[in-house]
């Protein structure tokens, strides 16, 4: 290979390697981080960008060369030199990535370790998944006291380890706050849990990844990170609330219904489900009353599935999910909306 | 070069055409009019054995439409169809002790376009039966793309509701991955593996014809989910239980349509497997089989150990839905992870399944277009060989966010980037064979090209997903669609598309239109990027995949990369045009107007209707391009001049 042709090569291979470098620095890739998890993958993320973008100026610079310089011309019909291989170059382009992967592999599996830990004292928070809301169970004030809260918001206190068990009530669905970076799958008979350090304060939204039906694109939740002192203000304020409460429209929000239904004194519009605005219409073609239909509909919902609608969609798992307080609570928050919906 | 001319007028005559048919026989014959009373007939059995046994044991309700739409209508209405198409007739004759017409060649080889719609043996008939049939399955796919593009071009739900969204992202997949990507891999083998092979057809012709039948039976499967109550099967090509356990009916036309193209796919690779031990020309060593060759030898491996997975995972969910087994469900028992660790352990392998025959595609192209050798022919084959092996060793990378057993992570993650090694060996003994080369960039060139900077893009965003770390970021957004679409179309499409018109002169007899071609390159190399590229930041940054409606701030991005998926649809168009007009009227194609050296080159085009008049003699190599007085093979009686040294292969 003569020198010009190499010093070609080279030049073509650093443009490529610099137009990649500025994709890869202008494109905003990845969301600002709100978690120490998130800082770690960002930093396997672009120790691999670099690695990614070497093999890539190579590559892209033996296309380009080879495109521009080994042209035939139209009325060449000879071959071109009978190479057969090269043993040497052979091992190093087997050998050379393999050390490469290697490394990406190494630091991987170190920023791995470091994610899974969750340190010796970490706040438990339990997160229920189900067709398609989320519920979050708060950790009672002390050891053996009955106040655990449960909320359909997420709320973290700041610069604490905060350790997830996530459990699934029907199918598979998956946590993931994109700021946060972490992601664990909820899976129906299995705990799976997850470590999130909180560094950020703000608002963020927690979206369902694993196709879990009709509402998945619907089935998200609000994330809060908070100080310490808010995050404990949180709480109280939930305890005296009622531990999550069995006021109606509470229950309404934390179990998730909004998701699918449109109800006007909510201010939900989803359409997965029938509308909620004219129960007592449906109630009085079903020839019940309008409160027994309303309960029975969430406890039993295959027992009368509005036209146009699917059986075994909607959860029947409400009768068990919610206390009797809570299904009375939400009863009459629906009872009580119809006629002034929009 | 020896052409062998005229060779239809010493064989035409018995083959091809069937026997004339008087009365009766139209009826009782193989054929449409058979299928159209033999299916009916088959589904009224099936709805009978249910009805019956229903009966029987005291079943409520005696009329249960989802056990008779699975007995009736996805399994024994097939077999009708197959049985009235006379797919089974040598086999009923020999079994029922008639005579086998063993001497019989009235269902080989094609004298008019109608016999391109029979049961046909000849290989490469029914090589064009697959391209025809995939492509049918290829523009329904991509119209399914369409409309959910044009739902995701805004936020929020504007043309489908959520059920009708899930069904076509489903749909799309499933007829890419099982009934198009899958089988024209197979289609193009079909064609040229025994030409290549220096063989008069494949090992088992019927069988041949068999499992290409199966194929429409799958695709129309999938396609007739919409009709069923409820819509189509919703739950994605990955279908996971337990959601797909407890959906509207149309998940059965899924899980078994799965059965039918997996049964074809596992009865084609056992027949490439007997074709390629059993049937090379003598001299044709392993170590002188062309790449695309040894590409479907690993390929057809991979598909005999990993599809029962497959098969054995859509049966545990049906049978969870319509036997009340409890697989997958916890209550019960079940263990749901079961389904994906079988899912994957055929799903990951089947993404070489249909990378492999693309590799062996791309081998002939570079090395024909360039002129050179392939660059380390012997570790290429190798590479191939190392790819099937560590295939079976990454399936749970898959799983790095399911809730499988953490320990298992980190191994996975080391086997899916050691498998990265063997697949760059690849692609940089392709841009060796290129480097000093004569290159010319016909159509298929610039696929081939296309194919080897897209997927190499796709591989280095497969590091990406190694990364457990990143994986875990990642994983279920569109960063994975933007992922599997540079390695499922930048790679294997690109490489059918390649394969398409390297061989349509020796398909049709005709060249296709060179500009054309070069134009349905660059539309769809735009509109490829366009559309994929900006996935994979949209990903990154929030957007989970398999969702019908998304946060605002995706909006932009979508509407680019739905506008630029309708050029990459409109691109489809040009090709179609190409193909049709060329294979009607286009210039008479040479018997080897790219100078290639291997076997399927040397005969007429199309190829005579036993490939070879005589068996040829394999002397060399199969890329000795620049090799002065190389040769591979040697033809009719040219034997004289050449040593035959080595011991005949084939009895």
């Amino acid at each position: 290979m003569r020198r010009g042709s190499l010093v070609r090569l080279v030049v073509y291979g650093v443009l490529s390697g610099v137009v990649a470098s500025i994709i890869a620095v202008l494109v905003p890739w990845l969301p600002t981080s709100a978690s120490e998890e998130m800082d770690r993958i960002e930093f396997v993320f672009w120790f691999t960008t670099v690695i990614c973008i070497a093999i890539w100026a190579i590559v892209s610079a033996v296309i380009v060369y080879a495109v521009l310089k080994f042209r035939a011309a139209p009325d060449d019909d000879t071959d071109g030199p009978p190479i057969h291989g090269h043993t040497g170059i052979e091992i190093v382009w087997t050998a050379v990535p393999a050390v490469l992967v290697t490394a990406i592999s190494i630091v991987s599996a170190i920023v791995l370790a470091k994610n899974d830990d969750a340190g010796d004292n970490p706040l438990r928070i339990a997160v229920t998944a189900q067709q398609f809301a989320w519920r979050f169970e708060y950790p009672a004030s002390a050891e053996g006291a009955d106040d655990a809260v449960t909320a359909g918001e997420l709320v973290l206190p700041v610069n604490q380890s905060v350790k997830l068990t996530l459990h699934s009530l029907d199918v598979i669905h998956s946590f993931w706050v994109p700021e946060f970076g972490q992601k664990s799958d909820a899976v129906p008979g299995i705990e799976t849990t997850l470590v999130i350090t909180p560094t950020r304060l703000g608002s963020y939204s927690l979206a369902c990844t694993e196709l879990c039906g009709l509402g998945h694109s619907t089935m998200r939740a609000a994330v809060e990170v908070v100080s310490q002192e808010d995050y404990d203000a949180f709480l109280a304020a939930e305890r005296e609330g009622g531990g999550g409460g069995d006021d109606g429209e509470a229950v309404f929000a934390s179990a998730g219904c909004g998701a699918c239904h449109a109800f006007g004194p909510a201010g939900s519009d989803a359409e997965v489900g029938p509308g909620l605005d004219d129960l007592a219409g449906a109630a009085e073609g079903a020839g019940v009353s309008l409160e027994e239909f309303v309960r029975q509909s969430i406890v039993d919902p295959n027992a009368r599935v509005a036209e146009g609608y699917q059986p075994d969609v909607m959860p029947d798992t409400y009768e068990n999910t919610l206390s009797d307080e809570q299904l009375d609570g939400l009863v009459q928050y629906l009872v009580d909306g119809q006629g002034n919906g929009g | 070069m020896t052409e062998i001319a005229h060779h239809e007028d010493t064989h035409a005559v018995g083959h091809g055409a069937p026997p004339p048919r008087h009365g009766l026989a139209h009826l009782t014959g193989p054929g449409y009019v058979r299928a159209a009373w033999v299916t009916p007939l088959f589904w009224a059995i099936g709805f009978g054995i249910v009805v019956f046994f229903r009966w029987l044991g005291g079943y409520e309700p005696t009329l249960d439409w989802s056990i008779i739409t699975v007995v009736a209508s996805l399994v024994m209405a097939p077999i009708g169809f197959l049985t009235g198409i006379g797919a089974f007739d040598y086999w009923l004759y020999y079994m029922s002790g008639r005579p086998s017409r063993p001497d019989d060649h009235s269902s080989h080889g094609a004298t008019s376009w109608r016999s391109y719609f029979r049961v046909n043996t000849d290989h490469k008939v029914i090589g064009v039966q697959y391209l025809v049939t995939v492509f049918f399955f290829f523009v329904l796919g991509g119209l399914a793309a369409m409309l959910f593009r044009a739902e995701l071009a805004q936020p929020d739900l504007q043309f489908v509701d959520a059920q009708a969204y899930n069904g076509l992202i489903s749909m799309h997949a499933a007829l890419m991955i099982f009934v198009f990507i899958i089988p024209a891999f197979a289609g193009l083998a079909n064609f040229a593996v025994p030409l290549m092979l220096g063989a008069p057809d494949m090992a088992f012709p019927r069988l041949n014809a068999l499992s290409f039948w199966l194929l429409p039976v799958a695709g129309l499967m999938f396609v007739a989910s919409f009709l069923a109550p409820g819509g189509a099967f919703a739950t994605g090509w990955t279908s996971y239980a337990p959601l797909a356990s407890d959906q509207p009916l149309g998940q059965v036309f899924f899980n078994m349509g799965v059965q039918w193209a997996g049964a074809s796919s596992i009865m084609t690779a056992l027949n490439f497997l007997v074709t390629i031990i059993t049937m090379r020309a003598p001299g044709m060593t392993f170590w002188r089989m062309p790449l695309l060759v040894w590409a479907n030898f690993t390929t057809s491996l991979l598909v005999v150990i990993a599809t029962p997975f497959i098969a054995g995972s859509q049966f545990f969910v049906m049978f969870d839905r319509i036997m009340h087994t409890n697989f997958f469900t916890v209550a019960e028992g079940g263990y749901v992870l079961a389904y994906q660790h079988i899912f994957w352990f055929y799903s990951h392998p089947a993404v070489y399944i249909m990378m492999l025959p693309g590799f062996g595609i791309v081998s002939e192209v570079i090395a024909v277009f360039s002129r050179k050798p392939v660059f380390g022919y012997r570790l290429m084959a190798l590479s191939l060989m190392a790819i099937l092996v560590l295939g079976f060793s990454v399936w749970a990378h898959h799983m790095f966010v399911a809730g499988m057993a953490p320990w298992l992570r980190v191994p996975m993650m080391v086997t899916s980037m050691i498998i990265a090694v063997p697949t760059g060996v690849k692609v940089f003994s392709w841009l060796a064979t290129m480097w000093e080369g004569k290159i010319r960039f016909r159509t298929p060139m610039l696929f081939a090209l296309g194919f080897l900077s897209m997927f190499v893009l796709g591989g280095l965003s497969g590091i990406f997903l190694a990364a457990v770390p990143i994986d875990i970021h990642a994983s279920d957004t569109y960063f994975v669609v933007a992922h599997i679409h540079y390695v499922l179309f930048g790679g294997s499409v690109f490489t059918i598309f390649a394969g398409i018109y390297y061989w349509f002169p020796k398909m049709t007899g005709r060249m296709y239109d060179e500009r054309l071609g070069k134009l349905h390159f660059w539309l769809t190399f735009i509109g490829f990027n366009g559309t994929f590229f900006p996935m994979h930041w949209v990903g990154l940054q929030g957007m989970p995949r398999r969702v019908a409606d998304y946060a605002e701030q995706f909006g932009d991005w979508n509407l680019v990369v739905s506008a630029f998926s309708f050029l990459l649809g409109a691109s489809t168009i040009v090709f179609f045009y190409n193909v049709i007009i060329s294979w009607h009227r286009g210039p008479i194609a040479e018997s080897n107007p790219w100078r290639a050296l291997t076997l399927e080159w040397q005969v007429s085009s199309p190829p005579p209707i036993f490939n070879f008049d005589e068996i040829p003699q394999v002397v060399g190599g199969p890329y000795e391009y620049g090799v002065p007085g190389a040769r591979h093979a040697v033809l009719n009686g040219d034997r004289a001049g050449v040593a035959t040294s080595e011991p005949e292969t084939v009895a």
